[in-house]
């Protein structure tokens, strides 16, 4: 499976579909980390600065800092960007309670920002449909 | 001409464990009564659709409440409850339903209740079983297994946006938005320390493991239904508890989550209809 989120192409297309979602804008209010998505082998840093994803850095180096991430296999991933996701792959907090994906790092902002970061992986649902 | 639902709200006053509590509930219908228990953290506007369902309501005398501490039933008056960490335990849970049914004068009500009403359904059954003339259980299981972080549902930097969008994947993809966003709204609503306290019942103090076998369904008829899309209680789940109730009746929702009566009442009532009329029929 080809994860578009992935591809450098589509980078800057994300960027700013996930700035101009009107429910994004209001989640991500006080919203500055930075969030560590494992795909599998693969990895990205999405970085939001006051509410707006400043960059989503592709491959990032070991050391580059991040906030908390979100990991899970490509092929828990597969499942969940399915436009009708499987039972249990349909959100991260049924991820996480079935250990299909894990959230780890600073938890706290990850809960407190609990609502951007689903509208995040919500929006790469949507662009892995399109 | 106003446009008027047939719901009416009243209080009713109840001594649990010797303090009493002013009890807030919706009920529509006539028949016999239906006590309908909302999830934890939330309040009886989760079964607004089935309240207002007149074939249901044609045939049950459907009674909604809010448990104390949860939507219009305030704390009680008569203690400094603002010292004590908020828990609900399971001896108040069903006290609370005996002494619900006995104030208001029901004579052998059906239960049904979800997610912590649900676990309670088969505790009533086995503690209770004279009390009620059937119970119901969604989203029900012998115990909940897997870890309880339950220190991010009370906390000074986290907010009741996490709550409702935490149960937002704890509904089916094939709910309406429109629904599944009014349950988050409710799920934002609960006193801070409520959810967190109504857990302590879910995850900890509901354990059947050991004694769900005792349940005798020839003295209380036990129904369970479970969504399909539950990631808390999963059909798998409730399908342990229902090997260990002989007699009980399971049947998996399929394209449902963990909030049947408010993320999807048309897909919910399919599952629940046959339930209501078999009990009304025996």
């Amino acid at each position: 499976m080809t994860i578009r989120f992935l591809d450098p192409i589509e980078v800057e297309g994300t960027r700013t579909s996930i700035n101009n979602d009107p429910e994004f804008r209001l989640a991500a209010k006080f919203f500055s980390k930075d969030i560590l998505l494992v795909f599998g082998e693969s990895q990205s840093i999405v970085r939001v600065r006051d509410g707006k994803v400043e960059e989503i850095l592709l491959n990032p180096a070991p050391l580059d800092p991040w906030s908390f991430y979100v990991k899970a296999s490509t092929e828990s991933w597969e499942k969940f960007l399915r436009p009708q996701p499987p039972p249990f792959y349909n959100g991260l907090f049924p991820a996480m309670m079935r250990q299909t994906f894990e959230v780890g790092g600073d938890l706290e902002s990850a809960f407190a920002h609990f609502w951007a970061v689903t509208r995040i992986l919500d929006i790469i649902r949507e662009i892995q449909n399109k | 001409m106003a446009k008027l639902e047939t719901i009416s709200g009243k209080y009713v006053y109840i001594e649990v464990h010797g303090i009493e509590y002013r009890v807030y509930f919706e009920e529509n219908g006539k028949g016999i009564p239906l006590i309908c228990q909302h999830t934890a953290g939330s309040d009886g506007r989760q079964w607004r659709h089935l309240l207002n369902d007149s074939e249901i309501t044609s045939l049950y005398r459907v009674i909604a409440p809010d448990l104390p501490y949860h939507g219009k039933s305030l704390p009680p008056e008569s203690i400094e409850w603002w010292k004590e960490e908020y828990k609900l335990t399971k001896s108040f849970f069903i006290d609370f339903h005996v002494n619900l049914s006995r104030s208001l004068g029901l004579q052998k009500p059906v239960y049904m209740g979800c997610s912590m009403g649900g676990h309670l359904a088969p505790d009533l059954a086995l503690e209770r079983p004279n009390e009620f003339r059937a119970v119901i259980g969604v989203e029900a299981s012998l115990g909940v297994t897997h870890p309880a972080e339950l220190q991010w549902h009370h906390h000074p930097r986290i907010g009741n946006d996490f709550r409702a969008h935490a149960m937002s994947g704890m509904m089916a993809p094939h709910s309406l938005e429109k629904y599944r966003r009014e349950t988050m709204w409710e799920y934002s609503q609960s006193g801070p320390p409520v959810f967190k306290g109504d857990l302590y019942y879910y995850f900890i103090e509901h354990n059947l493991t050991d004694s769900a076998w005792k349940i005798d369904t020839s003295c209380i008829p036990v129904y369970l239904l479970t969504g399909e899309y539950d990631p808390a209680t999963s059909p798998e789940d409730t399908r342990k508890l229902a090997e260990q109730i002989k007699g009980s009746k399971f049947n998996e929702m399929k394209g449902l989550g963990h909030f049947g009566m408010s993320e999807n009442f048309g897909a919910f009532k399919k599952y629940l209809m046959p339930i209501l009329k078999e009990i009304a029929g025996s």
